[in-house]
């Protein structure tokens, strides 16, 4: 097996070694003295350094020591490695964290514990040399590092919590293939068969530990905003070949007076939708149906929407204008009584220049007599969300001649007019200015019109801190609008995540199911995340069996041994005993 | 004989001439010479009286005592004497070191003993160890006409004095030229010396490579004398070890000299000059 240096310029260090000879040879090389006699050079004790004893003997110790020392190092400098054959491989093991593992099957076990018994026996039976654990949930991400026994291995496998919505078992096979560098094995262990059932790669083993079981779940579940009422909805799926009879039991809060249970009867593959409306101050409403093979998708949790409005303060002189603004306003239904501390203020005078509070904006409404009527054509932002819908067809649209104000960016022009133009703070408090004569003007008469105010109040309650959904599927992302601050989260599990400082917008994940406690600003917030994946509650699909076979025939894998570590150790123990001989004077010159 | 060596004994006489060997009073024995010897002699000079003895020459008989006391008394006088000086050369091989100027400063030292024996009126015979102790050719000359200084002997002069001795004259003064490297008690050499001798003066001379430990690293030793080898790495403990077995050797030297009454001086021979200055303090030489 011929090795490779890594760094062969190193050899160049060689020249070394004829230096070191050359030193030895000069040093030791006897300079011919004649005497008077040497009765004078006979001594009854040596000295430890010179003297005239042990120098043949000794010398050539000293130098072959060094000279071997110096070629070790050399060598471990130009960094040699073998590519040694291996008779096992590392082991990647991929594992399917979706919940459908958690399905129970004839046996009284489940998926994922029937998989981790056949790891369990993989490793008695010959344990690879490394092993490394990659989840595959919505995405593939690894458990851990690589280990070598069982007993890390298990303990690794405690992270194994099968409470994904899906399992991305390509990703991570793709993953674990580079992380093995081609090199490694791959075992995915899951509850269904591979999609394409001739496994080509031959590193990789399927093995699928499910069972084909009869399950009833709630696939869909929303709880929305609708005026005064929440309108509900319940989807129940029937994913078995056989008409199945289960009862929902519905139950809004803690009272168990409010319960309502209904009986489903429900064909083959027949998915059964409700929808039903529930008072706005309801509480939270769960819903649960008979228990099956598969537990984690039986019952919802719906907490009441948000209805987040904006307390406007208006501030318009114009009688007219003041009317007209009050009742597009009410007409949205998105504002809220002004008790104080407005949210958003619209007057007829222009804002400060300076920066209040990130938490006022304003609308300036700009009229003026001395105003020329637009029909057209309007240049309209469409990308901002004061512009959603927002339609100026046939309009006519008085306004001023005025230019935009230094630090406004205008949203609606009409040539060089700006109708409607915005600014932000320093605060980051955002003020319209509203260019706009409504006694020449058809806008107010038109959709436009409630348009503009709608998305007006909808930016503003965008804007504004807090959740904006409190019913979530597993696994999607909810949105946390904060400001800036510190947000506490609490899982279901408990588990608390602090995020001591946030820019703005918090992204949460939700790994597991059930209500989440959001703390911030001192205001609590909370969210409700149900297990609702078809997909995965259909479990006519899992299966049980082995796909694909780590190949023995394929070329002998060839690792990269290098012996640079254990070239370093042996020349600094030979660099000890130098150091013993020449300290001890046994090998001194 | 070597050039170099017989430059040196030139050089030698030269610087000789300032000198002159410095006469014991227990040295005033000879043959009959200038100088007033220890017993009576021919002398002018008087020295006592004694009674007559048959066959004592007539004409040394005070006849004033005669007259006075009817007793024959001899008038003795001083004898004359000329001093000798034995000059003994250790001729092994290590007196003549290899690039250090030993040899040449043995040369030198000899040349100007001699000349400073001559300056003062004695007479000399120079003695060089190899295989037995053996009078130079023409040393009773001047240096410069001598021959046969060879410094090449193997042996030590200890084991030459073992083969054949060399026949001092009785009272005369003795010097002993050598660097005392060689292994053994100096006991019964200094003896063997010092046996008859008015006075013995012991002068090691060294090389500054012998007295100095060599500068560190690796050395081949060689014994110039009997090409024994030692290979030695020289470090700060091992070049306090030599000067220790040298400091041992010349105190081993020093007391043999002392408890036969011999006098010893070091000198070294890159810088015999500034030595010269030990052999006046030693009461070997004076100023002529």
């Amino acid at each position: 097996m011929i090795p490779f240096l890594t760094y062969p310029l190193a050899l160049l260090a060689l020249a070394t070694l004829p230096a070191l000879t050359a030193i030895y040879l000069l040093r030791n090389r006897f300079r011919r003295r004649p005497v008077s006699s040497v009765l004078l050079w006979k001594f009854p004790v040596q000295s430890k350094q010179g003297g005239s004893k042990v120098h043949r003997l000794q010398l050539p110790l000293l130098f072959f020591l060094e000279l071997f020392i110096l070629t070790l190092l050399v060598t471990a400098a130009a960094a040699p490695h073998w590519k040694l054959p291996q008779a096992t491989r590392p082991l990647i093991v991929i594992l399917d964290d979706s919940f459908s593992l958690h399905a129970i099957g004839a046996d009284g076990l489940n998926a994922q514990q029937r998989a981790q018994n056949y790891l369990a026996g993989l490793f008695k039976l010959q344990a690879p040399p490394s092993t490394r654990l990659i989840l595959a949930g919505r995405e593939p991400r690894a458990l851990g590092g690589s280990v070598k026994t069982w007993s890390e291995v298990a303990a690794l496998l405690a992270g194994w919590h099968c409470q994904s919505p899906e399992a991305a078992l390509d990703k991570a096979v793709t993953l674990a293939a580079e992380l093995g560098h081609q090199q490694a094995n791959l075992l995915v262990l899951t509850d269904h068969k591979p999609a394409d059932e001739a496994v080509a790669n031959p590193r990789l083993e399927w093995h699928a530990f499910g069972q084909a079981l009869d399950n009833v779940a709630i696939v869909n579940a929303a709880r929305t905003a609708l005026g005064n009422q929440d309108r509900c909805l319940l989807e129940v799926a029937n994913f078995s070949g056989q008409p199945r009879v289960t009862r929902l039991l519905v139950q809004t809060g803690t009272n168990t007076a409010d319960r309502q249970s209904s009986t489903l009867n429900m064909g083959a593959h027949e998915t059964r939708r409700l929808v039903f409306n529930l008072p706005a101050a309801a509480p939270e409403l769960s819903a649960e149906i008979d228990p099956d093979a598969l537990a984690d998708d039986n019952t919802v949790q719906l907490l009441p929407p948000p209805r987040p409005q904006v307390r406007v303060k208006l501030d318009l002189p114009d009688a007219g204008l003041a009317t007209l603004a009050d009742r597009t306003l009410a007409a949205t239904g998105l504002r809220a009584a002004l008790t104080d501390n407005p949210q958003l203020v619209i007057g007829a005078t222009a804002p400060p220049e300076t920066a209040v509070s990130s938490n006022l904006w304003t609308l300036y409404w700009a009229g003026s007599e001395a105003t020329n009527a637009f029909t057209g054509p309007f240049i309209v932002d469409t990308a901002h969300p004061l512009a959603n819908g927002f339609s100026l067809n046939g309009v006519v649209w008085a306004a001023a001649a005025l230019t935009n104000q230094p630090g406004e960016v205008p949203l609606v022009l009409v040539g060089n007019v700006p109708l409607v133009a915005a600014r932000t703070d320093l605060l980051g408090g955002r003020h319209l200015r509203l260019n706009f004569n409504p006694a020449r003007s058809t806008l107010q008469n038109t959709p436009a019109w409630p348009v503009l105010f709608w998305n007006l109040l909808q930016w503003r309650l965008a804007e504004m801190p807090g959740l904006k959904e409190s019913n979530a599927r597993l696994g999607a992302t909810v949105t946390l609008k904060t400001t800036g601050g510190a947000v506490t989260v609490i899982l279901p599990d408990g588990t608390v995540t602090a995020f001591p400082k946030t820019g703005g917008e918090l992204a949460l994940e939700t790994p597991l199911p059930g209500r989440y406690t959001v703390a911030m600003d001192g205001a609590t917030n909370r969210f409700a995340v149900n297990v609702l994946a078809a997909a995965k509650s259909d479990l006519s699909a899992a299966a049980s069996g082995q796909w694909g076979k780590w190949s023995e025939e394929l070329e002998r894998r060839l690792a990269d041994a290098s012996l640079t570590g254990l070239l370093g150790l042996l020349a600094l123990g030979l660099l000890v005993a130098h150091l013993y001989l020449v300290t001890a004077g046994k090998g001194a010159n | 004989m070597e050039s170099a060596l017989r430059q040196a004994l030139r050089d030698g006489e030269l610087l000789g001439v300032r000198y002159a060997l410095q006469i014991p009073p227990v040295a005033a024995s000879g043959l009959t010479g200038t100088r007033s010897g220890r017993r009576a002699g021919t002398s002018i000079d008087f020295q006592d009286y004694r009674e007559y003895q048959p066959g004592d020459d007539l004409r040394f008989i005070d006849w004033g005592i005669y007259a006075r006391s009817d007793r024959l008394a001899i008038k003795l006088y001083r004898e004359e004497v000329i001093p000798h000086l034995d000059l003994i050369v250790d001729g092994s091989a290590s007196m003549n070191l290899a690039d250090t100027a030993k040899g040449a400063a043995v040369a030198r030292l000899a040349g100007l003993l001699a000349t400073a024996a001559a300056n003062a009126h004695c007479t000399q015979a120079v003695w060089l160890s190899g295989e037995g102790f053996q009078r130079l050719p023409n040393d009773s000359l001047n240096p410069s006409a001598w021959d046969g200084l060879e410094l090449t002997a193997k042996r030590p002069p200890d084991q030459a004095l073992a083969i054949l001795p060399p026949k001092f004259r009785r009272l005369g003064i003795r010097v002993f030229i050598s660097d005392l490297l060689w292994p053994g008690d100096p006991q019964p050499v200094l003896r063997r010396l010092r046996e008859g001798a008015a006075a013995l003066f012991v002068i090691q001379l060294l090389a500054q490579a012998d007295a100095t430990p060599p500068e560190h690293g690796s050395l081949r030793v060689v014994d110039c004398e009997t090409g024994e080898e030692a290979e030695l790495y020289i470090d700060a403990t091992i070049a306090k070890q030599y000067a220790g077995n040298l400091a041992r050797l010349q105190q081993s030297w020093a007391d043999g000299c002392r408890q036969c009454g011999a006098r010893m001086t070091t000198l070294i021979a890159e810088n015999l000059e500034a030595g010269l200055s030990e052999l006046e303090a030693l009461q070997l030489l004076a100023p002529a």
